[in-house]
């Protein structure tokens, strides 16, 4: 086991190189000019070439790179062209928002979207499967801007009930933290619902026709018992492997949500960054992305064995 | 053990209360609803050097938080705000300036001559108007605390104008040790002498910039006009909310989240008028004028007759109503200085009101020598007059026969492709369309897409020596009336030799809760002094 964890983040150390060098050529070689953003629309060209002469932008890209790979090596990510703070501190501040509504998404869908799996498994073939499905290709096929509105338009213009947009911190108390977080979580959390729903169902589906179900059953196990207890756990490896694998969905939904309710998280700052070329910054988060999605996938391989004693590393 | 309903109900209060406490402790610290304004601007605010960086969003930050010696009422005529008395030699070589009394900066300081000094030096290697009045400048003397001089080469009509400018980059005050940075380096600190403070501890970096009242700033006793007058701060907190998503920022003004929105978006302008909590005011009387810049180094438009073919072709109308609709926010606009300021004129601007002439426009290609080699158009996607006008003027083009080719990219991409020089087959470009503020398109030194200097001027590049003679001779004149005739001569020979063609002008409004009065139209920032909350 252990041997497979430092494997895996061995492993990690590649993956996260290659993105560095694909994401810095991809900024690098694509077009736009940060130090032609950053002095106005006004300016003149001199003006421009002295701040890419600042910037170092005009060094040959190979030095750049090396610039930025050794900052990195060291925990490093740089300096934000625009705001000249590190990206490390802008990260920092960001990521509480970003966490606060990946983790209440995460866990609104999962609970959410399991029962509805469960539920659609054990009535196979009725109305309730029938409209659970319904629902999952709507939530699925709807985008996550679309629904973000529909929420805002309902529950915070015509009902007032919720904030329309921004971020409280938990400082200011878990109630206004909550009801900020209510409208982006439902609007992130229905594609994973529909994705992680259909796939508890189908994995249900196979594990309820299996011999020692009908076993349970003969021996006048309960239905919650069967379904919950011995159907459900032998049908975690595919949901759980899902789950790893929507966190990619998770983290380009929060990107778009975020700008949508306007959640100053590590989305937000990405979007904003891109539109300025603001390249330490896009390069760190990406960075940060790809590392969580690479970890969150390694601790899903790790809860396999958790799952079914059969799987060994 | 058994829970009676009273211990449940008592828990739960004592539970909501630990919770709630951190954000009731908060609330008591900051000032309240009624006299702060949350607004959302034009965009984030990166940079906080308004000398340095000629983005409006820092303009907006600097004249919150700084304060000029001079600036221009609503009649635009220049009149002292720092200043309290001026004088001229007679020789109107040597002007001579007194600050007026209890001008603090916000740590204490006192604000000195040595501090405007080294300011406006700041400026004038930043500004072009400014540096085309410091060519002439022989020194900027000391004479004691309050009093400075700027002594010149040779008389200069403009140097109260220049010091007095609206448009980025501004001519701020700041402290000494602050402008003394080198001028390619932005100033990071945020302390200046304005009648508001920045609040640094509130402030998220791309999320919100708190601005509190300065309770030490002495306001001049006239009332508020444009820039000058009396800039009393009627709130305690300005709060400058950054919301990148405009469907939001309307839903988070009619929710009472925010108070103003700068730009709301024009397809949902009639949603908002009809809102009876919402006002919506034209703040920016000169608005902005837009421009197809032609880019003069290669074919097509390295010829006049393909330049002069531009202004019969392109129609005003139609690109200003598929942007903004509404024909009260928009206008067309003959004038090389735009249509709300004090150059205008419909000298030579026969090509506005004879209207598009496709017809024309291709036998001036003809005459141009045009190949049929493919002309290409920048075309900023995410921005939508830019998008709407490229292809607009792409169709037009191509039914002048011309083999017209769009280059779709955002505008970040844009403004890096339209510096190449080079070639169409290199990378570079024929075309493309950005647009200026009114007041900028009203001063030929000031606003740097009127110079016509080659190479060495904005993108475009346009060459013409006599304008650039005109120029100068508008800036030493003497008086409004002679910059006014020169204005005339100006854009007489531009609509010969074409430096550019214009797409229009227009002042669209801005969204403010109806409880929020006092606004000062300004062109092209938003002050927040006088601005109160019923």
């Amino acid at each position: 086991m252990l041997a497979f964890i430092i494997r895996r983040l061995l492993s990690t150390v590649v993956v996260m190189a290659i993105v560095a060098v694909f994401i810095f050529l991809l900024l690098h070689l694509s077009p736009g000019d940060p130090a032609a953003i950053i002095v106005g629309d006004n300016a003149t060209p001199a003006q421009i070439d002295a701040v890419r002469k600042q910037l170092g932008l005009d060094d040959p890209l190979a030095v750049q790179f090396v610039r930025w790979v050794s900052g990195v090596l060291t925990g490093d990510l740089g300096i934000s062209i625009f705001s000249h703070e590190p990206v490390n501190k802008l990260i920092g501040q960001r990521i509480e928002p970003t966490v606060s509504l990946a983790a209440t998404t995460l866990l609104l869908a999962v609970v959410i979207a399991v029962s509805f799996g469960v539920l659609a498994a054990w009535k196979v073939g009725t109305w309730v499967d029938r409209c659970v499905m319904v629902l999952s290709v709507l939530s699925f096929s709807v985008p996550v801007f679309v629904v973000g509105y529909l929420l805002i338009y309902v529950f915070s213009i015509k009902l007032g009930w919720l904030p329309v947009q921004g971020y409280a911190p938990l400082e200011d108390g878990v109630l206004v933290w909550a009801r900020h977080l209510v409208l982006p979580s439902i609007a992130l959390g229905l594609a994973y619902v529909a994705l992680i729903a259909r796939i508890t169902r189908t994995a249900m589906l196979d594990v309820l026709s299996e011999d020692y179900i009908r076993t349970a059953r003969a021996k006048g196990v309960a239905t919650g018992p069967v379904l919950m207890k011995h159907a459900l756990k032998n049908a975690g490896v595919p949901i759980v492997t899902v789950i790893g694998i929507g966190v990619a969905l998770l983290i380009g939904g929060v990107v778009i949500t975020e700008t949508v309710f306007n959640i100053p998280g590590v989305g937000r700052l990405v979007v904003d960054a891109i539109s300025q070329r603001d390249y330490p910054i896009i390069q760190g988060v990406t960075l940060l992305f790809s590392g969580i999605y690479v970890i969150v996938n390694l601790l899903v391989d790790l809860s396999y064995t958790l799952l079914d004693p059969r799987i060994r590393y | 053990m058994t829970t009676s309903r009273r211990t449940f109900v008592k828990g739960s209060v004592a539970t909501a209360a630990a919770i709630s406490a951190p954000n009731l402790l908060k609330a008591q610290s900051g000032p309240g609803k009624a006299r702060t304004v949350r607004a959302v601007l034009h965009g984030d605010l990166k940079i906080f050097d308004p000398i340095w960086t000629t983005a409006n969003m820092t303009g907006n930050h600097g004249l919150l938080i700084y304060d000029t010696l001079f600036g221009l009422d609503d009649q635009r005529q220049v009149k002292p705000q720092m200043v309290e008395t001026w004088g001229v030699s007679d020789d109107k070589k040597t002007y001579t300036f007194t600050l007026r009394d209890g001008l603090k900066f916000h740590d204490g300081q006192a604000v000195t001559s040595a501090d405007v000094v080294a300011s406006i030096r700041r400026w004038s290697a930043r500004d072009g108007a400014a540096q085309h009045m410091f060519k002439r400048v022989a020194d900027t003397p000391v004479k004691d605390d309050k009093t400075f001089q700027v002594v010149l080469k040779e008389q200069y009509g403009l140097v109260l104008e220049a010091l007095g400018k609206i448009e980025t980059n501004l001519p701020v005050i700041m402290r000494k040790k602050d402008a003394e940075t080198d001028p390619n380096q932005q100033v990071t600190t945020k302390v200046g002498s304005g009648p508001f403070m920045f609040n640094e501890g509130e402030t998220t970096s791309g999320q919100r910039y708190v601005y509190d009242k300065n309770p030490n700033y002495v306001p001049r006793k006239e009332p508020p006009s444009g820039m000058v007058g009396g800039k009393v701060a009627k709130l305690d907190r300005v709060i400058i909310e950054n919301m990148a998503d405009e469907q939001t920022a309307v839903a988070a003004l009619k929710a009472g989240e925010i108070d103003f929105y700068e730009i709301p978006p024009i397809d949902l302008l009639d949603q908002l008028e009809s809102d009876k909590n919402i006002k919506l005011d034209v703040l920016n009387k000169g608005g902005n004028v837009g421009m197809c810049r032609l880019n003069w180094l290669h074919p097509p438009f390295d010829k006049v007759e393909a330049r002069q073919a531009m202004l019969h072709l392109i129609k005003q109308e139609d690109i200003l109503k598929a942007v903004f609709g509404n024909p009260k926010y928009y206008r067309t606009c003959g004038s090389l200085f735009g249509c709300t300021g004090l150059m205008q004129s419909d000298v030579n601007a026969g090509w506005l009101s004879g209207g598009q002439d496709i017809a024309k426009a291709k036998e001036l290609f003809k005459k141009a020598g045009y190949d049929g080699r493919p002309v290409v158009i920048l075309q900023a996607t995410n921005i939508s007059f830019m998008n709407n006008a490229a292809l607009l003027i792409a169709q037009w083009l191509k039914e002048a026969g011309v083999n017209a080719e769009l280059a779709a990219s955002d505008w970040g991409a844009v403004v890096t492709r339209r510096a190449v020089k080079k070639p169409v087959t290199e990378g570079g470009w024929n075309i493309f369309i950005t647009w200026g503020s009114g007041e900028g398109f009203d001063n030929p030194i000031g606003f740097v897409a009127h110079t016509a200097n080659g190479g060495d001027g904005w993108f475009g590049w346009p060459k013409d020596d006599l304008h650039e003679k005109l120029r100068d001779e508008w800036a030493l004149a003497g008086t409004l009336d002679e910059r006014k005739a020169i204005a005339r001569k100006l854009q007489e020979n531009a609509w010969n030799y074409v430096p550019m063609a214009l797409l229009g002008q227009w002042a669209p409004p801005v969204a403010h809760r109806a409880n929020i009065k006092g606004f000062i139209p300004i062109p092209a920032h938003v002050p927040f002094w006088n601005v109160e909350k019923a």
